[in-house]
């Protein structure tokens, strides 16, 4: 296949994955466009990590394929993407300056650049003081620290991260966060597994949610979670309510009423009803959407008792 | 081939520092030459003792000068002996600490008495020396130096092989063309088996330190598992080297400073043929032991595992007795052609016979036919076994693997 800068930094089609009876990824289809954060979800065995190493040649695919930067994987190709595997490793008896010189080399930097791009990233790591140390004698924290700089400082196009902050304290969540963000303003497409909802809402604009190696969701976060939020409103008013035309429930919750619609009721019509009421002041008036780890609840929990 | 030598490089930089490896590397050749230069300080820690002589016999010319002869320590050119007539005033002068010891030459030494050395210390092997060129020199008086020296080693034998008419001279060179094709498969068995364990650990490693995946998604599994034997290779060189300086060191130690022939021939050919053989079957072993490690789940399943492969370096040292009387029997051919124990039984029938040429290349041949499927198939086994982190592979799935791959 020719390569097309402007075809998809990852693209499958049909994928299927079988290990002895199972099938861990099946006929899954999707793609992740250039410049994006797109997010890989699903619980643990959902085929996130068979999808990622099929993705990077590790493993083939029984059926289908899955191109990374258009076009099947080639030599040449490797040293444009960068992985931060999930199994957490690096060669605990040698420096942290040396595994990083070695493992840029081996992502076609030459020495002098690697060693150059080393310093810099160890120094926004926070872990220039550090460059001497052995890894054995490193934090967890610090170790994958270092394991995100060897994914990254060869600057590829195509980042995939595997649960990047997974160990991480607040601070170095940031931090990390802000490099993967500094990355794609420089262009770098990233594909981000994680379990951890809040950062995917927050970072990512397109997600996949895997389950049973099926796809079950996939598209804009925005679109996915309105498709999950009911007719749900949030109203934060001074006044007491009782009663609203075509409201079904009325609830408190933090301080506020949480008002649940009937179906063929519009919330411009609840809102219009309750600034039309004299002993009622709105301050506040919003359609309750479902949060991403709500939803992952919803689906992952539905196919699992349909199963 | 620049992410092969990067790999290799860095396997060895990984290993080269470690306390093993060093404690295996210098440990050895430590022993050796401290164990070469143990009786050479002795020997110049100080002057030989002053000793004395009686002589029952009455047969034995007077002598007070020996003649150590130019290839002796040289500040004992010359040694003084008294001569006491009778045992008590011998022993007198050993009271009074005028002499350290005295030889008594009993009255039937000429039919069988045997001689007795009187001291507080036992003689050392220096003054055992001086104490043979005396009698040498006491019973034949008239005979020169060279005579004397000639005494004391009459078999100085040429050896001409009949087969490829190569003569050897000198007797040490004799005895290094005999000894070396021995002490080189002894060396090229060690090799093999202590490396076999090696190379099954350090791959191990790689997966137990899951560092696998990074380094796999940045080259081919092929270029890691030869940049692994490679660097494992480099190491063997390395202690090779450090044994061999210690050979030379401990060699010119005995040589130089105690008695000893100046030069010694080194027999190339045999040199020559144990690199060419040693070098691809010490590949073959790595890759075997490789791939055993990768099997494994863990290094104490590697070792167990490369164990089993390192045996088979081991095997022609028990089995040297059926070579020794006919090095050419049918058994001795087929084990210098088998790739496993080629280098090892043709470097011991070297010893005793000369091997055809014609074994010697069929034999390497064979070894570089086998390199070539037992490569493919440690890659394929790596291949599959890669991400199983921890775990041992089962002989099904080794066998899944070659399968899938054909």
């Amino acid at each position: 296949m020719k390569e097309n800068k402007n075809e998809f930094a990852l693209q499958a089609d049909q994928l299927c994955k079988q290990f002895a009876e199972t099938y861990a990824v099946d006929d899954l289809s999707f793609e992740v466009s250039r410049g994006e954060i797109f997010g890989l979800l699903g619980p643990n065995g959902a085929g996130k990590t068979t999808t990622i190493r099929m993705a990077l040649d590790i493993i083939k695919p029984t059926a289908g394929y899955i191109h990374p930067l258009g076009g099947p994987m080639s030599e040449a190709k490797k040293a444009r993407i960068g992985y931060l595997p999930e199994e957490r490793g690096l060669y605990d008896e040698m420096t942290v300056f040396d595994v990083l010189l070695f493992l840029g080399q081996l992502k076609e930097l030459d020495r002098s650049t690697a060693t150059q791009r080393v310093e810099l990233y160890l120094q926004k790591v926070e872990l220039w003081e550090n460059r001497a140390s052995k890894i054995q004698a490193l934090s967890r924290g610090m170790r994958q620290k270092v394991q995100f700089v060897a994914a990254t400082m060869h600057k590829p196009e195509l980042i995939i991260v595997d649960e990047p902050f997974s160990g991480l304290d607040p601070l170095n969540t940031r931090l990390i966060k802000d490099l993967l963000y500094h990355l794609r303003e420089q262009g770098a497409t990233i594909i981000l597994s994680t379990h951890q909802m809040q950062q995917v809402e927050e970072m990512c604009e397109r997600i996949l949610l895997l389950n049973q190696g099926r796809r079950v969701l996939y598209g804009q976060v925005g679109d996915i979670r309105r498709q999950f939020s009911g007719n749900t409103v949030e109203v934060d008013l001074l006044g007491e309510l009782d009663q609203l035309p075509g409201v079904e429930q009325i609830s408190q919750h933090n301080g506020a009423y949480r008002l649940v619609l009937t179906d063929d009721v519009a919330p411009e019509q609840v809102l219009k009803a309750l600034v039309a009421k004299p002993n009622l002041q709105v301050r506040r008036f919003e359609q309750v959407q479902t949060s991403l780890d709500e939803i992952f609840v919803h689906v992952v929990s539905s196919q699992g008792q349909a199963a | 081939m620049k992410k092969l030598l990067l790999v290799a490089l860095f396997t060895y930089k990984q290993r080269v520092r470690s306390g093993t490896f060093l404690l295996l590397t210098f440990r050895l050749p430590l022993i050796i030459v401290i164990g070469s230069a143990i009786p050479i300080f002795q020997e110049l820690g100080g002057d030989l003792p002053r000793v004395g002589y009686v002589d029952q016999t009455g047969q034995l010319s007077p002598i007070s000068l020996i003649d150590m002869g130019e290839d002796f320590l040289k500040r004992h050119r010359e040694l003084v002996l008294n001569a006491f007539p009778t045992a008590d005033s011998a022993l007198s002068a050993a009271d009074s600490g005028q002499i350290s010891g005295y030889l008594l030459v009993p009255p039937d030494y000429f039919e069988g008495g045997r001689l007795v050395y009187y001291s507080d210390d036992a003689p050392n092997e220096s003054l055992l020396d001086v104490l043979r060129r005396f009698l040498r020199q006491a019973m034949l008086p008239d005979a020169s130096p060279d005579q004397l020296a000639l005494l004391k080693d009459p078999l100085q034998v040429t050896y001409q092989s009949l087969q490829s008419g190569d003569s050897f001279s000198e007797g040490t060179a004799l005895v290094i063309r005999i000894v070396l094709p021995a002490a080189m498969g002894i060396i090229i068995a060690f090799t093999l088996y202590a490396n076999a364990n090696l190379l099954g650990q350090a791959v191990v490693e790689e997966k137990e330190q899951r560092a696998m995946e990074m380094v796999i998604t940045s080259m081919r599994t092929w270029q890691l598992v030869a940049g692994k034997v490679l660097g494992i290779a480099m190491l063997t060189v390395t202690q090779l080297i450090v044994w061999c300086l210690a050979a030379v060191l401990a060699i010119y130690l005995v040589l130089t400073l105690s008695s000893g022939p100046s030069q010694l021939a080194v027999p190339w050919d045999t040199l020559l043929w144990a690199f060419m053989l040693g070098a691809p079957t010490y590949l073959l072993y790595a890759i075997l032991a490789a791939g055993l490690g990768i099997i494994a789940g863990d290094k104490k399943q590697a070792q167990q595992l490369a164990g089993n492969v390192g045996i088979f370096s081991m095997f022609p040292l028990w089995l040297t007795g059926i070579i020794i009387d006919t090095p050419n029997n049918a058994l001795a051919v087929a084990l210098t052609l088998f790739p496993l124990t080629s280098p090892i039984f043709a470097m011991f029938r070297m010893t005793l016979t000369e091997v055809p040429v014609y074994q010697l290349f069929l034999a390497l041949g064979i070894i570089l036919l086998c390199l070539l499927p037992s490569t493919w198939a440690l890659t394929r086994i790596f291949r599959a076994s890669m991400l199983l982190y921890g775990q041992r592979m089962t002989w099904k799935e080794v066998w899944k693997a070659l399968k899938e791959a054909v």
